[in-house]
């Protein structure tokens, strides 16, 4: 009961952070909005007992990749005064279409797949041997093919850096 | 021991009553760290440190905490209001939710988790944000410099950690209550695995890449760029004063205080070694702050000894030397573990490679200081010009 409630907490804490990316007039206001929200989506995995998703979700998202959008921002950004940038521009419209369709197609396949060992109410215990056999046995060349793109992805935008500071 | 008996049996009480007593514990730990560091950096450069406030300056910590707390607490005008107040809690929160999963003796932690060790750096990656909130939001570019050194310092130095305590993670295999476990994130069954020889002499090396990031993840000396006072001015938190400040000297304290306890349990053999499970729970806290206290004391040592590196150097030693070396660790340990050979050939090839390693970089350094035939360059011109 108590982590029910608390579930729909976050989750609105969830959702307002998500329209405080959106709406916050600075730049920086958004980042940690974002920081916010991502971590608050690693809260809720942690009510519905998944822990090594939430601790992967703090590591990934709070961790790494918000830091490199804050790490951009500092890099770009003047460092005194603070400038209000308007983010919205006239293509806002589209862009509420665009999270609407992904927002119905999402919720359209949550609810319409019947998932496997889905139960009411319990949810299941995952420990990390049971992921880590999954991943590395039953996925295994998936798991290697995504390593190497992600390889190739870096390698790529290490070339593109350095052609344009060749130049 | 559960403290939720009292109230009823409720488990979240018993939580509860912990995590006060942890914290009181850290808030008196890291006082005396304050106090610690002043007397053996003094000692170092031949000085007396405190002496004035009670005896030889025991109660220095507490009159330095009162005068913070009495400070005023400034805000700069262009500073981003909710960004730099906000900045110090983010910082220290962290740290402190890592508090509860280290096991100060066999039943003294807050919580047991089965992803400790996970939990451990997972938490610790949030440390970042603050540093970031408090160098973008002071509207100072002193601030801005530091965090972004900061920043680039921490992302790079977590891989090289993460994957050392990965090796050790590895290789911890062995007999539990009869039960065979084959590596494990559990910081208690880190502990019980090691109850005839701690991690240290199996994974020297990844021991000595665990140290070396961890002064990086602290902002100690010879990595203290982030917070170097001759170059930017005490880096992201030079804005701020009084209680604000003081929250980030205590969040750095408190980590390396944390960080002590968690190196000595993942390679010191935390409470266990030697004799732990035998002499009960007084030998046990006494092991752990021995350990931690040895941890705490090396970190002093090469802060009082070591010169800062250039920002360069720094990320070139990651990202050229650690990060190669703890992969290629990962993947000796991998060999071992698949073809089951036994741990004293893994320890004596590790012990080997970290020879070779320190031995290197010691050749390196003392082949480095020779400058005797180089010439500054105002003095090039100088001699050209006569």
């Amino acid at each position: 009961m108590a982590t029910e409630v608390l579930w729909w907490l976050f989750a609105a804490v969830m959702v307002a952070s998500a329209i405080g990316v959106v709406a916050a007039r600075s730049i920086i206001h958004s980042a940690i909005f974002l920081i916010i929200s991502l971590g608050v989506v690693g809260a809720m995995y942690l009510f519905l007992t998944v822990e090594f998703l939430a601790l992967v979700q703090f590591l990934i998202y709070g961790g790494a990749v918000t830091v490199l959008i804050l790490l951009a921002l500092m890099l770009t950004r003047m460092a005194t005064g603070d400038e209000r940038m308007i983010v919205n521009g006239p293509q806002a419209p589209f862009g509420f279409l665009v999270a609407g369709v992904l927002a119905v197609i999402l919720v359209g396949v949550a609810f319409g797949t019947s998932w496997r060992g889905d139960v009411d109410d319990l949810p299941a215990n995952i420990s990390i041997h049971q992921v880590s056999e999954v991943m590395f046995m039953n996925f295994g060349a998936p798991f290697i093919f995504v390593a190497v793109l992600l390889l190739v992805a870096l390698v790529g935008a290490i070339i593109l850096a350095r052609q344009e500071d060749a130049e | 021991m559960d403290f939720g008996q009292a109230f009823f049996g409720i488990a979240w009480i018993d939580a509860i009553i912990r995590v006060v007593i942890v914290v009181l514990v850290m808030t008196i730990v890291v006082v005396y760290l304050t106090y610690g560091e002043r007397k053996v950096v003094a000692r170092f450069q031949q000085r007396l440190g405190p002496t004035k406030t009670g005896r030889a300056g025991l109660l220095q910590g507490f009159a330095d905490a009162l005068k913070l707390v009495s400070k005023e607490d400034l805000r700069p005008r262009n500073a981003d209001r909710w960004v730099f107040e906000f900045a110090p809690f983010m910082t220290f929160i962290p740290v402190f939710t890592i508090l509860i999963v280290l096991p100060f003796a066999a039943d003294w932690g807050v919580r047991n988790l089965a992803l400790g060790v996970f939990f451990v750096f997972a938490i610790l990656g949030l440390n970042i944000v603050g540093i970031m909130m408090a160098g973008l939001g002071s509207g100072n570019k002193y601030a801005l410099l530091g965090g972004v050194r900061a920043a680039a310092q921490m992302i790079s130095y977590e891989i090289p950690l993460v994957l050392a305590l990965l090796a050790v993670v590895i290789v911890a295999r062995g007999e539990i209550d009869g039960v065979q476990i084959n590596g494990t994130l559990n910081l208690q069954e880190l502990i019980l695995l090691q109850e005839t020889r701690p991690f240290i002499l199996i994974q020297p090396l990844a021991f000595v890449i665990f140290f070396m990031a961890m002064l990086s993840e602290l902002h100690r000396a010879p990595f203290d760029i982030p917070v170097a006072e001759s170059e930017i001015v005490g880096g992201y938190f030079v804005e701020y004063s009084g209680i604000r400040w003081s929250m980030f000297q205590l969040s750095e304290y408190a980590s390396l205080w944390a960080f002590s306890i968690f190196g000595s349990v993942v390679f010191l053999g935390g409470w266990e070694f030697p004799m732990g499970s035998d002499w009960g729970w007084g030998w046990q806290l006494f092991l752990t702050g021995v350990k931690s206290l040895l941890f705490i004391f090396l970190v002093m040592w090469v802060r009082a000894t070591v010169p800062r590196l250039r920002i360069d150097q720094l990320m070139n030693f990651c990202w050229k030397v650690l990060i190669e070396v703890s992969f290629l660790l990962i993947i000796v340990n991998g060999v071992f573990v698949l073809y089951d050979w036994p741990e004293e050939i893994l320890a004596l090839v590790n012990w080997g490679a970290t020879v070779l390693f320190l031995g290197i970089l010691y050749y390196r350094g003392v082949r480095r200081a020779k400058t005797s035939d180089y010439v500054g360059t105002y003095r090039q011109e100088e001699m050209s010009l006569a």
